[in-house]
């Protein structure tokens, strides 16, 4: 345009190449598919040729009347909307792409105007007065029609909540270890997977049909120079929307999380994990695409506007992982811990790309951080478990030698953590591992043949096993009854290896662990049978073998008879009190009771002992072996008598 | 921050040296001595800088035409509450330092420490979600900040005509709306979309109206969190080392909560932030405490200038949203009453306000994101420092109340 100088003294020849010019443009612009870039140069054209021919004909004359009148139509159509009661993209295409058109054309005359600085005409500059008026207008407007069409066609993403219907009732465990039963651990915890919202799941959060709409509104609007209304409004407008959605979480204060009871907090940690997944992986992902649809064109504008929107969801994820990761160390958290780490450490990918620009990076930092804590954060929890159990003390024993609720609390959480092996082989991999325990050492020795057995998660379970091993040891010098003591390793013992054997604790333990663990809780039985039966055996003693014990009085075979039944009754009294849950080992157990029945058998039938003077046939006395470990005590009932 | 690295190192790398040193020869009271003394000589030089640096510049305003403006920041102004966030970072180190390294931890569970760390702690706690709703509050400063920027792209364009006017005073009215509805709405963004008749209408016959008048609440941190009240709370038990206990630990532990206190209390008279009716405006430190005395200084300062602001919809203490509002009330009345052509004398008095207003989007734009991130880093800080005195604690085995 610097030409325009140059071209005042006129030349009929340039008059004509003026006219030629317009004939062109017009027989360009009756053209159909026209860009609308090419159709904005035209109209420029169009009007600079007028401004010229104009200023050729009769200084400032004809032509600058032209554009008057073209801006007059603009103005009519803008000012008519302006009174109008209606919006516009509520009025057929027909009303906004006319609507559009008369918004370039003002804005062609504005520019084209302001482009010639020298002619300080005053039709020129009064041309220009209102072209910024109108535009104002216009623009004003189109901020309007904006919200009305983000709000009107604004669509919403419900997904189903599953988790709280499906796992309301929570794995509670509790620092004396004795809410816990097996079944409560099988049946409710049930893993937050993340496999749910895998891929990208982008949803239309605003109709796509008015996709074009909102693109053609920023596209005039970046044109004028309304780039930061645009970005207002768009912001504005999202930045709702998505609170809509985060509403539903409601927001904790740190020092909300660290008061927060468990049951609490654990339902919250899992509202989290789904939070995470839907608003990053759908809500942001298909934000973006938003932004990047309507405002794709404009560059950094784009990633502003989706950062803007985004931020502040974010940064409340953010803060709640972050008060979780403040928390004390407690054993039961750690299964919400491993969720929440694997959650994120999966979406970290999805964070990555969402927030690749700069202006996010610090948002970015700031979960690769949070999954930093609660790596640190897990694998203390995880330690955290063995000091549990080393410092785990009673001052009365188990009554019944049962299973100790401990050992059950111990067994069922490392089952239900092995689902997690991958996670917390890495998490453990990270720390320097010490592996060299008895334990391991000796399993070592032998040939370890799946590598799942060396792994270091199943080092660390071993560990824990013999720190439970160990602590049950401590526990079991409680009894006074060596028997009973017995019986309560026995159970214990018994029950760790029948929840390794029954379950994929077997791979990480080892069939060598088993079956020592076997033999250990075999040799508890065995030490069992002698601590029981050794002296109520001892009068049944025949055929001249040394008594070896010098507390026997009796001599007789009929006063030895007597007191075998005194000595009997007093291990029922006892016994039958005493508690082993497990089916198969009281039978075994009973089993191997029964060789109380063959000395008798033939003691009686050595001594030949007259009847009146026998107090328990040996039928008798195998009904009352049934009675053992029932876990209540029995009264002695008459019908047993003669 | 150059400057923050630079105390840490030298601070950290001495005592730690000494005091391993100390230790081994056992005996240590001195040497704690001399450290709590070095420690609040060290604060009272930091807040004495800031205190002067703040007194230098007497008229806010029209001193930044006649000098250059690089020399000083202004009190309360984004950088100097960068400053203030270095003293802390510096102080912090400092303290964490003295309380923790190479020390006997079963020290620290000892009366009287056994309660005032836990006090300390809980403070702690208490001043990171006041971290979290002040960065929320930036980011109404930011929204602020982008209507004003558009109110100078408006302004800027010469000559004034009627649509530019308009346009500057749709933003300078979102503006207004953006500063002075924050404490009520005790959420982030309050945007209203200022529809016209046709809006109502519109509106009518959108299932969506709700959000057109009824904007969603977003709170920063939790419903009826209020940063008023947790200042109350921090400063509730804070009382001053008494009788031997001024000579032990317990006087550094003091000066920290102090500093804690002190260092969000302003953050939360100068940013907007959730809830602030009611922030006190009292410091329960002695007076005759000698490190003390410019923060009191200080402190008084901030108190009478939130006490003048408090009443009239206070958007924050903070100098660049001061002299926003400052101009968009003039800015406001220009266009109120503009007609074209503007007048001589007019035009130049506002192109000075837009010129200032433009200058100020400039801090803005540079200061408030690494403000952001400093205050970011406070809060890290807080949670480390936190986490290893808990550790200590817990090594000690004497935490028998769980510890918030």
């Amino acid at each position: 345009m610097a030409g325009y100088q140059s071209m005042i003294p006129i030349h009929e020849r340039e008059q004509h190449v003026i006219a030629a010019a317009h004939h062109i443009l017009k027989a360009l612009g009756a053209t159909k598919n026209l860009s609308d870039d090419m159709r904005k140069i035209l109209a420029d054209l169009d009007v600079h040729l007028s401004i010229m021919n104009g200023h050729n004909e009769s200084n400032g004359g004809g032509g600058i009347v032209e554009v008057e009148k073209r801006l007059k139509r603009a103005e009519i159509k803008v000012l008519s909307w302006d009174s109008s009661q209606t919006m516009i993209w509520d009025s057929g295409s027909r009303e906004v792409s006319e609507y559009l058109g008369a918004v370039v054309e003002i804005q062609t005359v504005k520019q084209s105007l302001g482009g010639l600085s020298l002619i300080e005409n005053g039709k020129v500059k009064e041309c220009l007065y209102r072209a910024n008026s109108v535009l104002q207008m216009a623009m004003s407007r189109l901020e309007e029609e904006l919200v009305h069409i983000l709000l009107q066609h604004k669509q919403y993403f419900e997904p189903e909540y599953t988790f709280f219907h499906s796992c309301q009732e929570d794995l509670v465990y509790d620092e004396s270890f004795v809410s816990l039963e097996d079944e409560s651990v099988e049946e409710t915890y049930q893993r937050v997977s993340s496999d749910d919202v895998s891929g990208e799941h982008i949803v239309d959060l605003v109709h796509p049909r008015v996709i074009p709409d909102l693109k053609s509104i920023a596209n005039v609007m970046f044109a004028s120079n309304y780039d930061q209304e645009f970005c207002e409004a768009f912001i504005g407008v999202r930045k709702d929307a998505l609170n809509v959605v985060i509403l539903a979480m409601e927001k904790f204060s740190i020092e909300d999380v660290l008061k927060m009871k468990w049951f609490t907090l654990s339902s919250e940690i899992k509202k989290w994990i789904w939070s995470m997944k839907i608003i990053i992986r759908v809500y942001l992902a298909s934000e973006k695409q938003l932004c990047n649809k309507i405002l794709g064109e404009f560059g950094s504008v784009c990633s502003f506007c989706f950062v803007e929107i985004a931020k502040a969801s974010l940064l409340s994820l953010l803060n709640f992982g972050e008060a979780v990761a403040m928390g004390s160390l407690r054993p039961e958290k750690l299964f919400h811990l491993l969720d929440m780490y694997e959650v994120l450490s999966d979406l970290l990918v999805d964070i990555d790309s969402l927030l690749f620009e700069e202006v996010s990076s610090y948002v970015r930092i700031e979960f690769h951080e949070l999954l930093r804590k609660l790596s640190h954060y897990a694998r203390a929890t995880f330690f955290e478990l063995r000091s549990a159990i080393v410092s785990d003390t009673s001052v009365k024993p188990l009554p019944r030698g049962g299973i100790h609720p401990l050992t059950r609390y111990v067994m069922n959480y490392i089952k239900a953590l092995i689902i997690y092996d991958h996670t917390i082989n890495m998490l453990l991999e990270d720390q320097d591992m010490d592996c060299s325990n008895p334990v391991t050492e000796l399993e070592n020795e032998q040939q370890v043949s799946s590598s799942i057995t060396s792994c270091a998660l199943a080092c660390q379970l071993r560990l824990i096993t013999s720190a439970l091993e160990c602590n049950l040891d401590n526990k079991s010098k409680l009894y006074k009854e060596d028997a009973l003591r017995y019986i309560f390793l026995m159970n214990n013992i018994h029950y760790m290896v029948q929840k390794v054997k029954n379950s994929d604790l077997r791979h990480f333990f080892g069939d060598e662990w088993i079956r020592k663990h076997n033999g250990k809780f075999q040799q508890h039985a065995t030490s069992y049978q002698r601590a029981t039966w050794s002296s109520v055996l001892s009068f049944l003693r025949v055929d001249g073998s040394p008594v070896s014990c010098s507390i026997l009085k009796a001599t007789t075979p009929k006063e030895r008879c007597k007191e075998f039944s005194i000595a009997f009754e007093e291990v029922y009294k006892n016994q039958t009190q005493w508690s082993i849950t497990d089916p198969q080992l009281q039978e075994d157990l009973r089993i191997a009771n029964l060789k109380v029945i063959h000395a008798y058998r033939s003691f009686l039938g050595i001594t030949r002992i007259s009847d009146k003077h026998i107090k328990y046939s040996v039928d008798d006395l195998e009904k009352l072996l049934l009675d053992f470990f029932e876990g209540s005590r029995r009264p002695l009932r008459n019908s047993h008598r003669r | 921050m150059p400057a923050t690295t630079e105390y840490q190192g030298s601070f950290l790398g001495r005592i730690s040296i000494r005091r391993n040193q100390v230790m081994n020869m056992d005996g240590n009271h001195d040497q704690e001595l001399e450290d709590i003394e070095l420690f609040q000589r060290h604060i009272a030089d930091r807040f004495a800088d800031l205190l002067s640096s703040s007194q230098q510049q007497q008229p806010p305003s029209s001193e930044e035409a006649s000098t250059p403006a690089a020399a000083v920041d202004p009190f309360l102004s984004i950088n100097w509450l960068r400053k203030l966030l270095d003293v802390f970072l510096c102080c912090e180190a400092e303290f964490k330092a003295m309380l923790i390294m190479g020390r006997d931890p079963s020290q620290i569970s000892k009366p009287p420490l056994d309660r005032l760390i836990p006090e300390m702690l809980d403070r702690a706690v208490k001043a990171l979600d006041i971290c979290n709703a002040v960065t929320n509050g930036i980011e109404t400063v930011r929204h602020c900040q982008n209507l004003a920027e558009i109110v100078v792209t408006a302004l800027e364009q010469k000559p004034f005509c009627d649509g530019q006017v308009k346009r500057a005073k749709k933003a300078l009215s979102s503006l207004m709306m953006a500063m002075t509805g924050e404490d009520k709405e005790g959420g982030s963004y309050t945007r209203t979309w200022s529809f016209g008749r046709r809006g109502s209408a519109a509106a009518a016959s959108n299932k969506d109206r709700g959000h057109l008048h009824l904007r969603s609440h977003t709170w920063s941190v939790s419903k009826n969190w209020s940063a008023a009240k947790q200042i109350q709370a921090m400063t509730a038990n804070l009382q001053a080392p008494r009788g031997n206990e001024a000579s032990g630990l317990a006087s550094p532990v003091f000066i920290m909560s102090t500093v804690i206190v002190f260092l969000m209390w302003t953050m939360v008279a100068a940013i907007p932030c959730q809830e602030r009716n009611g922030l006190a405006t009292h410091f329960p430190v002695p007076k005759q405490l000698v490190w003390a005395q410019s923060m009191i200084a200080l402190h008084e300062k901030i108190g009478e200038e939130w006490k003048k602001k408090e009443k009239k919809g206070s958007v924050g203490l903070l100098d660049e949203m001061q002299t926003l509002e400052k101009s968009a009330h003039s800015l406001i009345e220009f266009a109120d009453n503009f007609q074209f052509p503007a007048e001589e004398e007019r035009v130049e008095e506002v192109a000075a306000q837009v010129a200032e207003v433009a200058d100020t989007c400039r801090k803005m734009a540079e200061g408030l994101v690494p403000l952001q991130l400093q205050i970011r880093e406070v809060f890290h800080r807080i949670v480390r420092s936190r986490t290893e005195i808990l550790d200590v604690l817990e090594s000690t085995g004497k935490v028998s109340a769980p510890i918030v």
